[in-house]
């Protein structure tokens, strides 16, 4: 008997050797289970004897309880006009406890210095981390460019390092004692214009960076220069306010009278860009030494600090104010990019041009015929049960294949669609262009991240600038400085086979603005900007 | 195009017979053959004959059709092409089709007077045309283009962007977009890291080798040029993985090409639209000067730039245009072979009067295929521009047109007068 128990103590190892004999299946046991139920010591005993058997079947894969993936799609936490009023009472906090939201669209000439300057930005305010830092100093200096260190930060993929040049849009975002700033660092040079378009389209106000070195400004403000073009762009998508950041201030010794004859220069145009002067700030800077953006101490400053004692570059952007949002609007949400997820489906991002989205909601993806459901939603880095017009996003989407999602597409709610449309006419500012528009010109028609090729299928009227009164009708063209009514026709995408244009999502300037505004461009420059009028399908 | 016969009197009556050849010569034909001409061409007809038992026997016939056209289409179907270019070395795919509906103007044993048919006009098979109210011109000249030997293919392109490209195929009358490709490429993003982008783009510099080797004959001998155009400098990464991925796979072949024909040109835009961009850019219109396409494109160019420099010298519109012919003021006349399509006789005869008069003048005529991507413009800008020897206000000779027609009809209320 005694060799019986040692037995037992070394088969279970959960039972003392002191303790009474566990039923093991062992003849002649059963007797004293019997007897030990009933002064019920071995209840724990019996238990481990059952987990034994699962986990041996267990690992012969016999269970029935295999886990099937089916994506749970989050219930919505909210009803429509709880969700309203919730996102309404957020909003009217911002300011008083909440941080107000603004993007802000970076733009200038190719080698302005952008994106040094919003790297140096980001260090300066604590978003970039002193290791990365380093990291990019040491990879920088080892491309034999160690002048891009700081826009390395921005500008991730091998080709825009390679290259030193920034060719799509980085999207970062940092916060100011009373703003939380969403950056889109934008492309300056001119090949890249379509990626820039698609950044300021989601952006509320800009940042000018302007090169202050003898000839770079002029180049970049001249005839071809990107300057010019970039602050009509982000004016005629809607921007209304703009900080021009003169950089490079220490190329010139800090020449005062340089900083005040570039901003001579530009303030005129601004304004007839259409900035109000009390809306457009300029301030002297240098990127690459970190002078003035966030403070003016130091020693590189002491030079600035002789002739400038005005606010920084940080103390300006603090200031900009986030327009009004619509969120009674319905949804929109115009793709700008789709990648997949960290975890499982798949990542869209984009700015809300309407309306407010939650967790759980179902989205139609147009143009086509599918629906996707949200996830997720981010909202700076941070996992947020809904978000409201203006915000820039990360939603995660499920029960949908990534085909369906292109860059382009907008997304919005299944019982209120965005019209398709395919021929439609708009009310247009023809820019500073050589060749006049004629009617049956070929142009690219851009509409947030989307560009397709269209044509100019008529010329309904010239008007008036100021008043908009019909000056002429039926003009036999454009030239430069008109404003006209004009009917645009998307092109078809081949030269033979059937002529079918595929519609593109679009509304009239009247019901969504954000979705009404399109850009005109051709032969890589843009030839006039305007408002969707009237859809005809 | 082979000539097999040709009999065209003085006035311009008779008949041409031509043996099509590949899908331009279909283009030609499309452009030839109109409303009402009559067409003898191979045919096979289902031919039922009912016995005197009753019993119906029904057979295929293969036989020679005479046709009065009540009809022609052109169709391309890109798609096909896939098949044919790998196997074809000739670069010649018979994408391209061509019906001529009409009713039976010839009787034969098999088929009635009057009954109707619609021919596929098939490749190496004689075409006789006839025209109802003879050859003019243009179309005779239209017989001379085609006939001359040795075309084909003449510039591969590739227009791409960063995750779209559409490969194109440039002869003197036809551009074939292939083939087209687009491979979702994320951008890069601060949350997802630039890894999801570069993969994107190494799956995207894959892809476009496969459609490459597929839809370009860069073996073939009359390719002239292999243009890989972008904006920005994809096209340099392209090349530069295409050549790579040739080198890898030692296609001696294919790097060969790419040396001595491949070519980078710079574009502002991704679309197939920019093709016109690359015409006009140094590097190709020096090189194809001869070429049909390239005169197009900068013909059509320095319409463009007239108009930008003087208003006056530039016009569009068949209106406008005619009555600047009627000035004698055109120097260039820009005109799509649409026009000459017109199902109207009197339509086409106006436009061959006007070319021909223009001709007769010194003026030079440009007759631009709308199969190209110039003529696709052309086409928009009402098919019909001119490019003035002498500016002349549209306004002042509108006016003058207006003042002629009063004079005009007073005269008439005159004569009517005293003949009353």
């Amino acid at each position: 008997m005694a060799d019986y128990f040692i037995d037992i103590s070394l088969v279970s190892a959960a039972v003392s050797r002191t303790a009474s004999p566990v039923p093991k299946g062992k003849k002649g046991a059963t007797t004293i289970t019997k007897s030990a139920v009933k002064s019920g010591i071995s209840t724990p005993a019996k238990g481990i004897a059952v987990d034994q058997r699962m986990l041996d079947l267990s690992a012969l894969n016999l269970t029935e309880e295999r886990s099937v993936i089916n994506e749970e799609i989050p219930k919505a936490s909210f009803a429509r006009e709880k969700l309203l009023e919730e996102a309404k009472k957020v909003i009217e906090a911002e300011g008083k406890e909440r941080k107000k939201e603004v993007s802000l669209v970076v733009i200038g000439h190719v080698d302005a210095g952008k994106s040094t300057l919003m790297g140096r930005m980001l260090y300066e305010l604590g978003r970039l981390d002193e290791k990365t830092r380093l990291a990019n100093e040491r990879g920088s200096n080892k491309a034999g460019k160690s002048s891009f260190s700081w826009a390395w930060s921005l500008d991730g993929t091998v080709e825009e390092r390679e290259r030193g040049i920034t060719m799509d849009i980085a999207l970062q975002s940092m916060s100011t004692p009373h703003r939380q700033i969403t950056i889109l660092d934008a492309p300056g040079h001119k090949d890249f214009i379509p990626n820039m378009i698609s950044g300021a389209s989601q952006a509320d106000c800009a940042l000018l960076v302007v090169d202050a070195a003898t000839g770079e400004f002029e180049a970049g403000f001249d005839r071809g220069g990107q300057t010019r073009e970039h602050v009509l762009l982000v004016r005629s998508l809607g921007v209304s306010q703009v900080v021009v950041a003169v950089n490079k201030l220490d190329q010139v010794q800090w020449s005062k009278s340089r900083y005040d004859e570039i901003c001579d220069f530009l303030r005129p145009f601004l304004v007839q860009s259409g900035f109000h002067p009390s809306k457009t700030k300029f301030v002297p800077v240098a990127a690459m030494q970190g002078v003035n953006l966030v403070t003016l101490n130091g020693e590189a400053a002491q030079e600035l600090r002789q002739w400038y004692d005005g606010p920084t570059l940080a103390d300006y952007l603090d200031q900009l104010e986030p327009p009004a949002r619509d969120i009674y609007a319905p949804v929109r949400i115009p793709i700008s990019n789709v990648f997949k997820g960290s975890s499982s489906g798949v990542a869209v991002s984009g700015r809300l041009c309407g309306g407010v989205v939650q967790v759980g909601e179902r989205l139609r993806i147009l143009p086509g015929d599918e629906t996707a459901a949200v996830k997720m939603i981010e909202v700076k880095d941070e996992s947020v049960p809904w978000a409201a017009a203006g915000m820039n996003v990360t939603l995660y989407l499920t029960s949908i294949d990534p085909v369906h999602l292109n860059i382009g597409n907008v997304l919005c709610p299944p019982t209120n669609l965005v019209p398709l449309a395919t021929t439609f006419t708009a009310r247009i500012i023809v820019f500073d262009i050589q060749i006049p528009i004629t009617s049956g010109a070929s142009i690219e028609l851009f509409h947030h991240s989307r560009d397709v090729p269209a044509t100019v299928s008529n010329l309904i009227a010239t008007l008036d600038r100021a008043s908009g009164n019909i000056t002429k009708k039926k003009p036999r063209v454009l030239t430069k400085g008109t404003s006209a009514e004009i009917q645009i026709t998307l092109r078809t995408q081949s030269l033979s086979g059937p002529s079918v244009a595929r519609p593109i999502p679009l509304e009239s300037f009247s019901v969504n603005k954000d979705m009404g505004r399109i850009l005109l461009r051709r032969g890589g420059e843009t030839i006039g900007a305007g408002i969707v009028l009237e859809i005809f399908g | 195009m082979k000539l097999v016969g040709k009999y065209v009197d003085k006035h311009g009556a008779g008949h041409v017979t031509l043996r099509p050849e590949d899908d331009e010569d279909m283009w030609h034909l499309y452009n030839l053959i109109q409303k009402g001409d009559s067409v003898r061409a191979p045919a096979i007809r289902r031919v039922q004959k009912t016995s005197t038992t009753g019993s119906i026997d029904s057979q295929r016939i293969r036989l020679n059709l005479t046709l009065a056209v009540t009809s022609v289409e052109f169709s391309s179907y890109s798609a096909a092409a896939e098949q044919s270019s790998s196997a074809d070395p000739s670069g010649s795919n018979n994408s391209a089709a061509l019906q001529i509906a009409g009713r039976v103007i010839v009787e034969n044993p098999h088929v009635k007077l009057g009954a109707f048919h619609t021919l596929d006009i098939e490749a190496n098979r004689d075409v006789r045309i006839e025209k109802s109210d003879g050859w003019d011109s243009i179309a005779l000249s239209r017989v001379e283009e085609a006939i001359v030997p040795g075309r084909g293919a003449e510039v591969g392109a590739i227009v791409c962007g960063e995750g779209t490209a559409a490969f194109c195929l440039l002869s003197e009358h036809m551009t074939l977009v292939t083939h087209r490709i687009s491979v979702p490429i994320p951008r890069k993003a601060a949350s997802a890291g630039s890894s999801q982008h570069d993969k994107a783009l190494t799956k995207f510099y894959s892809t476009l080798y496969d459609a490459f080797i597929r839809h370009i004959p860069f073996g073939n001998v009359g390719l002239k040029a292999i243009v890989f155009a972008s904006p920005g400098w994809v096209r340099d990464s392209v090349y530069e993985y295409v050549m790579q991925e040739a080198g890898k796979r030692n296609d001696k072949v294919l790097q060969r090409a790419l040396r001595e024909k491949g070519m980078k040109i710079h574009i502002s835009s991704p679309h197939v639209h920019s093709l016109v961009e690359v015409l006009k850019s140094p590097e190709i219109s020096s090189q194809l000067k001869e070429t049909k396409f390239a005169r197009e494109g900068l013909a059509l160019d320095k319409f463009h730039k007239m108009l930008a420099t003087d208003e006056l010298r530039a016009w569009y519109g068949p209106k406008h245009v005619a009555l600047a012919a009627d000035r004698g003021a055109i120097g260039t006349l820009l005109i799509s072979d649409e026009l000459f399509r017109a199902s109207d006789p009197d339509t086409r005869k106006k436009y061959v009067a006007l070319v021909e008069g223009v001709q007769q003048k010194g003026g030079d005529a440009v007759i631009f295929s709308s199969m190209h991507e110039s003529g696709q413009q052309l086409n928009q800008l009402s098919g019909i521009a001119a490019i003035l020897t002498f500016p002349l206000d549209i306004e002042v000779v509108e006016a003058e047109e207006k003042e002629e027609e009063q004079r005009k009809k007073r005269e008439m209320e005159v004569d009517e007068k005293e003949e009353g």
